[in-house]
C-alpha cells in the first residue's frame, strides 16, 4: 500500500463505522434505555403506580407477606425468587418454578415461569390487580443484544460481529483522527460538513472512555459463545466444570425428599443486614419445606463493580448460617467487574446518570457518523448535481437508511409506549403485540424513507416522532398518573422522571425537525429534488 | 460523601477548562481575535489543569471507593468536557468564570473538613 497510515485507517473507519451504524444505533438507543429499563417497566405498567405510592415498609415485613403467598400458592415449588422493593421498584416481586416437564422447550418454560409470578404490595401484602401483560423496559434490554423474529443465538451473533466492527472503527478512528488533543474541545456549528466532524469528533472522543469500555465488554458478557475454543481445550466435553468455576456457588441442592417447616425468615434478614449495614434484595428459597431446604440472601448492588453480588446461605430447616462457598479466582472476578461494568447494576442514580448521558453520546456518534458520510460522499456529486444530473445510487440508500434509522427509530419506541397503553389489557399475546407495533412502525418509515429520502421525509418523521414521544406524558395523565402528582409522590419518582426525559426528547426531536425547514431554497425545488446537504 | 463528588466535578470541569485556556483557539475566542497566551501563562494554565484532573480522580476515589472511584472520574470528566465544549462555542467567557467558580466549589470540602 503506498498511502501512509492514517489514509488506510481512514478507510478502515469508514467502512466498518458505515457498514454497522444502523445496527449499531439500535443497539446503542435500546441498551442506554436498559439504564433504565426498572423505570420504564414500572411506568409501562400503570397497575402499580397506586401500590407504589404507598409509604416503603421494612423488607422483613415484605418477606413475611411474600412468602405467606407463596406458601399457599406454590409449597412444592422447586425454587422461589422474592426481589424486595427498592427505590426503583416499590413492589414485591415473587416468582418460582415448578420441575420442568420433559418435552417442555425453553420457550414454553420461559412463558411458563413468566406465568409463576406473582406482584404483591409490600405493606399490604395483598396481590396488586394483575399487571397488563408487557414485557417493559426489558424488550428493550433483549432487543439489544438478541434483536428480535429470530433465534437469540443468531441475534447474538449479529450484535457480537457489528460489536466487534466497532472496535475496529474506535481504534482506526483514533488513529485517523489528526488533531485528536488540539481539537478535542472544538465545536464549530452551522458550517456544512466541518460541523457534522466536529459533532462526531466530540461525541466519539470525550465519550471515548465509555465507548470503549462497553464494546470491549458487551463482548466479553458472550465471550463463552463467540470463543468456545479455549474453555474447549481446556475442559474438553465437560463444559459444566467450566461453569462450575466460573460461576461458583451455583451449583444444585439435591432435596431430601423429606418435608421439613421452612424457619422463620426475620432472623436470617436481620443476620444479614447487620453483616452488611444493608437489608438484602432477594431472597432465593431453594426447595421450601423439605429438609434440605436453602435461603439465599443477596446484597442489594451500590459498592463494587462485580455483576454477582455476595450472598448469605442459611439452611431453611434450621435457619443456621451455612458456611460460605470458595471465593471466585482471579480470572473470574475480573469477567465480573468486566460484566459488571457493561450493565452497571452497582451505579447510584449519579453515576447511572453519567453512563445514561454517555450512551446518548454513542447514539450521537453513529447518527453524526452516517450523515458525515452522505455529507461527504454528496459533495463529488456536486457538479453533476448543480446540471440537473442526480447523485449516486449509494448516496440515496444511505439517506434513506438513516432517515429510517435515526428518524425512524423514535417513532418506533413511540409506537411501543402508545399501543402499551392504548391495546386493551386482556389481550391474547398482548406483549408480543406490543413488541409487533414497534416493528410495524420501524418497517412503514423505513420504507417510506426508502421512497422518498427527501428532505421533507426527514422533517416529517422527525416531527411525528416528536409528536408521539412528547405526547406520552398526556397519555400518561389520561390512563396512568399525571406528572403533577408523580412529582410529588416518593415512591412514583422513576414515573416521573421517564415523563420528564421523554418531554426532552420531544423537544430535541422537535427542534431537529424545524431546524430541517426550508431555507433559502424554493418550495417546489425542494420538494422534488434529492436531499439537499443539511448543514 | 456528596461533598466530595461536588468537589470531584468541579475539580474536573476546572482542570479541563484551565488547559482549554492554554491553547491558542479557545485562548482567542475567550479573549478576542489575534490573542496568544504567553509561554508562561500557557504552562501555568497546564499545571493549574493537570492538577485539578488528577486531584479530581482523588476526590472521586475518596467519595466512591477504588471500586467506583475511577469509573465515576471517567463519567464525570466526560460530562465536564461535553460542557465545557459547548459553553466554549456559545459563551467562552462563562466558559473560565465557570472555571474559577467550579475551583472554587471544590475549596468546600476542605473547609468544611475544618470546620
Amino acid at each position: 500500500m503506498k498511502e501512509g497510515l492514517r489514509q488506510s485507517m481512514a478507510w478502515l473507519h469508514t467502512w466498518s463505522g458505515l457498514l454497522v451504524c444502523w445496527v449499531l444505533f439500535l443497539i446503542f438507543v435500546c441498551g442506554t434505555s436498559a439504564y433504565y429499563r426498572d423505570e420504564i417497566s414500572l411506568w409501562m405498567k400503570p397497575e402499580l403506580h397506586e401500590a407504589a405510592a404507598r409509604p416503603a415498609v421494612a423488607p422483613g415485613v415484605a418477606a413475611a407477606h411474600a412468602v405467606a403467598v407463596l406458601q399457599e400458592r406454590a409449597p412444592k415449588a422447586t425454587r422461589w425468587i422474592i426481589d424486595l422493593p427498592d427505590e426503583r421498584t416499590p413492589v414485591v416481586n415473587a416468582n418460582w418454578t415448578n420441575p420442568p416437564k420433559k418435552d417442555m422447550s425453553m420457550a414454553e418454560r420461559r412463558a411458563l415461569f413468566r406465568k409463576q409470578a406473582v406482584v404483591l404490595d409490600p405493606s399490604t401484602g395483598a396481590e396488586v390487580a394483575s399487571p397488563r401483560d408487557t414485557r417493559g423496559g426489558e424488550f428493550l434490554y433483549r432487543l439489544h443484544f438478541d434483536l428480535y423474529y429470530m433465534p437469540a443465538i443468531w441475534g447474538r451473533w449479529i450484535v457480537g460481529v457489528c460489536a466487534m466492527f466497532m472496535l475496529v472503527a474506535i481504534v482506526s478512528g483514533v488513529i485517523t483522527h489528526k488533531r485528536i488533543f488540539k481539537d478535542i474541545f472544538t465545536f464549530r456549528p452551522k458550517k456544512g460538513q466541518r460541523s457534522w466532524l466536529d459533532g462526531h469528533n466530540a461525541t466519539a472522543v470525550l465519550a471515548l472512555p465509555f465507548h470503549l469500555m462497553i464494546t470491549y465488554t458487551g463482548i466479553v458478557t458472550l465471550m463463552f459463545m463467540y470463543m468456545p475454543a479455549p474453555t474447549k481445550s481446556l475442559y474438553g466435553a465437560d463444559q459444566q466444570a467450566m461453569f462450575a468455576e466460573v460461576f461458583p456457588g451455583n451449583e444444585r441442592v439435591e432435596p431430601a425428599r423429606v418435608s421439613a417447616p421452612l424457619a422463620d425468615l426475620a432472623p436470617m434478614l436481620a443476620q444479614a443486614e447487620s453483616a452488611w449495614g444493608l437489608p438484602p434484595a432477594r431472597i432465593v428459597v431453594n426447595h421450601p419445606n423439605d429438609a434440605n431446604a436453602t435461603v439465599q440472601l443477596v446484597r442489594p448492588s451500590g459498592t463494587q463493580l462485580s455483576n454477582i453480588e455476595p450472598s448469605m446461605t442459611f439452611g431453611g430447616a434450621s435457619g443456621a448460617l451455612l458456611p460460605a462457598g470458595g471465593e471466585p479466582g482471579a480470572v473470574s472476578a475480573m469477567r465480573r467487574a468486566f460484566y459488571g461494568l457493561h450493565v452497571a447494576h452497582f451505579a447510584d442514580p449519579l453515576l447511572r446518570a453519567l453512563f445514561f448521558l454517555c450512551g446518548l453520546a454513542g447514539c450521537a456518534m453513529f447518527a453524526t457518523g452516517a450523515l458525515l458520510w452522505g455529507v461527504k460522499e454528496r459533495q463529488k456529486y456536486a457538479k453533476v448535481v448543480a446540471k440537473g444530473g442526480r447523485a449516486g445510487h449509494g448516496v440515496r440508500l444511505v439517506d434513506a437508511l438513516n432517515i429510517g434509522a435515526i428518524a425512524g427509530l423514535p417513532i418506533a419506541l413511540g409506537a411501543y409506549f402508545w399501543s402499551n397503553r392504548l391495546l386493551p389489557p386482556g389481550l391474547e399475546n398482548r406483549a408480543a403485540l406490543e413488541a409487533d407495533c414497534f416493528f410495524a412502525a420501524w418497517a412503514c418509515a423505513a420504507i417510506l424513507a426508502q421512497l422518498r429520502p427527501t428532505r421533507g421525509m426527514w422533517r416529517l418523521q422527525l416531527g411525528l416522532g416528536a409528536a408521539l414521544l412528547g405526547g406520552l406524558p398526556l397519555l400518561n395523565a389520561l390512563t396512568g398518573t399525571h406528572l403533577g402528582i408523580a412529582l410529588f409522590t416518593p415512591g412514583l419518582r422513576a414515573v416521573a422522571g421517564f415523563d420528564l426525559v421523554l418531554c426532552a426528547l420531544g423537544a430535541l426531536l422537535g427542534h431537529a425537525a424545524w431546524w430541517m425547514r426550508p431555507k433559502q431554497v424554493p418550495v417546489k425545488e425542494a420538494r422534488g429534488a434529492p436531499m439537499e446537504a443539511p448543514t | 460523601m456528596s461533598l466530595l463528588i461536588l468537589s470531584a466535578v468541579g475539580l474536573a470541569y476546572g482542570g479541563l477548562a484551565a488547559n482549554s485556556f492554554s491553547m491558542d483557539r479557545h485562548y482567542a475566542d475567550i479573549i478576542g481575535r489575534g490573542a496568544e497566551p504567553g509561554a508562561g501563562l500557557r504552562r501555568r494554565c497546564r499545571s493549574v489543569g493537570w492538577i485539578g484532573i488528577l486531584l479530581s480522580l482523588l476526590a472521586c476515589v475518596g467519595a466512591a471507593g477504588w471500586h467506583l472511584g475511577p469509573v465515576l472520574w471517567c463519567g464525570l470528566l466526560t460530562l465536564g468536557a461535553i460542557v465545557l465544549t459547548l459553553l466554549l462555542q456559545y459563551a467562552p467567557r462563562r466558559a473560565i468564570q465557570g472555571a474559577a467558580l467550579a475551583y472554587l466549589a471544590a475549596l468546600l470540602p476542605g473547609l468544611t473538613a475544618f470546620f
